[in-house]
C-alpha cells in the first residue's frame, strides 16, 4: 500500500476524531473557567462589601482621616467595585495579581511561598493517591473480610481527624520520643525546604485524613463495579479474582475515583495552611496569616485565585478521565 | 459534569442493639465535654503553677504557657466546640434537607444547587472561614459559625438530592404530582419523611466536618481569643512547650481525637442501609 493510499484511508477519521476530543475538552476547560471566574467574581464582592478596608487596617496610629482617604485614593479604593475587579481579573493570566495593601506586587509576594506549598500538597496528593487506591483494593479483594473490616474502620477514623492533630501526633512519635525528623523546617537560601526530612512529617500530617477519605471512596466505587454485567460474566468465566478486580472492576470504578479524588485538592491545599504554621514550613500560610492581621485583601484574593487555579486543573484531568472512560463506553 | 461521591455506608443489617454500642462513645464525649466546666478542680484562668510545669500533684496535667491549670482549660474548652459544632449541623443539614427535596422536584433550582456545589468546590474550607473572618472583625465563633454553615450546605444540598433522585421517580410522589399538589406539598410532607436515615447520616458527617471547620479555624486564631480556653486554640498555644509539657498540646488533640473519632463511627453506624449505590455518578 503506497502512502497516498494510507492518507487517503484515515486522514479525515483521525481528523474528525481529533476535532471532537478537541471540542470536548475545549468545552469541560471552558466550563471550569467560567466557574473559577464566578467564584472568584462572588468572593471579589464578598471582599467588597465588608466594613472597613486595607487603607484603614494598614494606617499606622494618628494617622488622621485625610491621610487615610489619601492612602484610599493611592490604593485605588475609591474607584468603582466593577472596575477594580475588571482590572484585576483581566491582569490575572498575565500573572500579575495586583498590589497589595503595603504596595508590594502579590505576585512577588506570592512567588517563593507558593512552589512550596505546592510541592508539599501535590507530594501529599501522590501518596494520598497511591495509598487509597492500594488500600481500597485490598480491601475490596475479599468482601467482608477482616482486612475489608479493618480497612473500613481504620479509614473511617483517620478522615475525621484534623490534620493538626495529626501533626501532633506525628511530631511526638517521630520527632520528641525518637529524634528522627526534625520538628521544625529550616530553609536553606533560596526559601525552600533545606532538607527532604522536612517533607515527611507535613506531608504525612496532610495525606493521612485524606486517604482515610480516599480509601472509603475506592472501596465504594469498586464495590459498585462489582455489580456490572461484564464482572459477573468474569466471575463465572472463573477468572482469577485479583485480575477481575484490577482489569474488570477498577477501569469502570476510575470516573468515581477521580472526582472523588479531586474533590480532595481543595482539603489538601487547606489542610497545608494550618500544618505549615505547625511546622514551621516556608509556604503560603505564612503570608496569610501575616495578610488577615492586615485585612490585606488583594493577598487574600491572589491566594484565592491561585488555589481555585489548582483545584479548577485537578478537577478538569478528573473530568477528562471520566470523558475518556465514559466517551469509550457509551 | 457532576459526581457525587457520597460515601455513606455498605449496606448491613441494622437495629439498635448493634447501633448503640457505636453511637454510645459520640454521646457521651458529647455530653462529658458540655458538662465538662462543672468538674475543673481550678478557675479558668488563673496561673498556679511556672510556665510549662510538668504534671504534679496539684495540676494533673501539669501547666500551660502562663501556668494554668491543662486539666481545668481541658475540661472548660470542649464546651463551646461542640456547641457550635452541634449548631452548625443541624442548621445546615436542616437548610439542605429542605433545600435539596425542593432542588430533586424542580429542574431549575436542581441545576442552581449544583452550579453552586460545582463553584463551592474551589474554595478551600480554610480560605472561606478567612475570608468571613476578615469579612467580620470581632465576629469570633459567631464568623466561624456562619462560615461554616456557609461553606458546607452547597454540598449537602448534593446530597440529599442524590438520596432524593430515585425516590421521585416512584409512584406515590408521581400519584401526588398528578392529583396537583403543590411543590412545597410534594418537598416536605411526601419527599422529607422517606429521607430520615439520609438526614440522620448527614447530620452525623455534617457534624464531623462541623468539628472539623471549627477547631480548624480556632488553631489559626479566627474563632475564639485567648484568654478563652478552646481545645484548637489550646495546641497553638502550647505548641512552643511540647517539650517542657507535652500534656498541654497532647491532652486536647487527644480530645479532639477522640471527639471527631467517635462522632465519625456514630454517624457511620447510622448511615441508610439502603444506600443503593454508594457513589452516584450522573
Amino acid at each position: 500500500m503506497s502512502e497516498t493510499a494510507l492518507e487517503g484511508a484515515f486522514t479525515p477519521s483521525v481528523l474528525h476524531r481529533a476535532t471532537v476530543v478537541c471540542g470536548r475538552v475545549a468545552l469541560l476547560l471552558a466550563k471550569r473557567v467560567l466557574m473559577l471566574f464566578v467564584l472568584l467574581a462572588v468572593v471579589f464582592a464578598a471582599i467588597q462589601l465588608l466594613p472597613g478596608d486595607a487603607a484603614s487596617a494598614t494606617s499606622d496610629r494618628g494617622e488622621s482621616a485625610a491621610d487615610i482617604a489619601a492612602r484610599r485614593h493611592q490604593l485605588g479604593l475609591d474607584r468603582p467595585v466593577w472596575i477594580r475587579f475588571w482590572e484585576w481579573i483581566t491582569a490575572l493570566p498575565t500573572g500579575n495579581l495586583g498590589t497589595s495593601a503595603r504596595g508590594q506586587r502579590v505576585t512577588d509576594l506570592l512567588s517563593a511561598p507558593f512552589p512550596n506549598t505546592i510541592l508539599l500538597g501535590g507530594t501529599a496528593f501522590a501518596l494520598t493517591v497511591v495509598a487509597a487506591l492500594a488500600l481500597g483494593c485490598w480491601a475490596a479483594a475479599r468482601p467482608g473480610g477482616v482486612v475489608d473490616r479493618v480497612i473500613g474502620l481504620a479509614s473511617t477514623a483517620a478522615f475525621a481527624l484534623p490534620e493538626f492533630v495529626v501533626s501532633v501526633g506525628l511530631l511526638l512519635a517521630l520527632s520528641l520520643w525518637t529524634g528522627w525528623l526534625p520538628a521544625a523546617t529550616t530553609t536553606s537560601a533560596d526559601g525552600s525546604p533545606a532538607s527532604w526530612t522536612m517533607l515527611v512529617m507535613p506531608v504525612l500530617a496532610l495525606a493521612v485524613p485524606q486517604t482515610g477519605w480516599n480509601t472509603r471512596v475506592v472501596r465504594a466505587a469498586l464495590t459498585d463495579q462489582a455489580k456490572a454485567p461484564h464482572v459477573e460474566a468474569a466471575h463465572l468465566d472463573g477468572l482469577p479474582s485479583r485480575r477481575i478486580l484490577l482489569r474488570h472492576q477498577l477501569p469502570g470504578a476510575l470516573p468515581a475515583i477521580a472526582t472523588g479524588i479531586a474533590t480532595s485538592t481543595g482539603m489538601l491545599l487547606g489542610g497545608a495552611v494550618v500544618v505549615e504554621t505547625l511546622f514551621n514550613y516556608p509556604g503560603i500560610g505564612t503570608v496569610l496569616a501575616g495578610a488577615i492581621g492586615d485585612r490585606d485583601t488583594p493577598v487574600i484574593a491572589g491566594v484565592v485565585a491561585c488555589a481555585g487555579a489548582v483545584i479548577s486543573l485537578v478537577l478538569l484531568l478528573a473530568d477528562l478521565i471520566r470523558a475518556r472512560t465514559l466517551g469509550a463506553r457509551p | 459534569m457532576s459526581t457525587t461521591a457520597t460515601v455513606l455506608s455498605q449496606p448491613r443489617p441494622r437495629s439498635w442493639p448493634r447501633i448503640l454500642p457505636r453511637v454510645a462513645p459520640g454521646l457521651l464525649l458529647t455530653l462529658f465535654g458540655l458538662l465538662g466546666p462543672l468538674l475543673a478542680p481550678h478557675a479558668l484562668d488563673q496561673p498556679i503553677t511556672a510556665p510549662y510545669a510538668a504534671p504534679d500533684g496539684s495540676a494533673v496535667l501539669g501547666g500551660d504557657q502562663l501556668g494554668r491549670d491543662v486539666l481545668s482549660r481541658l475540661l472548660h474548652g470542649g464546651g463551646a466546640l461542640i456547641g457550635s459544632a452541634l449548631a452548625v449541623a443541624l442548621i445546615v443539614t436542616a437548610l439542605a434537607t429542605v433545600l435539596g427535596c425542593f432542588a430533586v422536584l424542580s429542574p431549575t433550582l436542581g441545576r442552581w444547587a449544583e452550579r453552586t456545589a460545582d463553584i463551592a468546590i474551589l474554595l478551600p474550607p480554610v480560605l472561606g472561614v478567612m475570608l468571613i473572618a476578615l469579612a467580620w472583625p470581632g465576629g469570633g465563633r459567631l464568623a466561624v459559625i456562619a462560615a461554616a454553615i456557609a461553606l458546607g450546605t452547597p454540598y449537602a444540598v448534593r446530597v440529599i438530592a442524590s438520596a432524593a433522585a430515585p425516590l421521585t421517580a416512584s409512584g406515590f410522589i408521581e400519584a401526588a404530582t398528578a392529583s396537583g399538589e403543590h411543590l412545597s406539598h410534594l418537598a416536605l410532607r411526601e419527599l422529607l419523611p422517606n429521607l430520615r436515615s439520609t438526614v440522620l447520616a448527614l447530620f452525623g458527617l455534617r457534624f464531623v466536618e462541623a468539628v472539623y471547620v471549627i477547631s480548624m479555624a480556632g488553631f489559626l486564631q479566627l474563632g475564639p481569643q485567648p484568654p478563652a480556653a478552646d481545645w484548637a486554640l489550646m495546641i497553638r498555644e502550647n505548641a512552643p512547650g511540647i517539650l517542657l509539657n507535652p500534656w498541654a498540646v497532647v491532652a486536647p488533640s487527644i480530645a479532639i481525637g477522640l471527639l471527631a473519632v467517635s462522632v465519625n463511627l456514630a454517624a457511620d453506624a447510622l448511615a441508610p442501609t439502603t444506600a443503593g449505590r454508594a457513589v452516584t455518578t450522573r
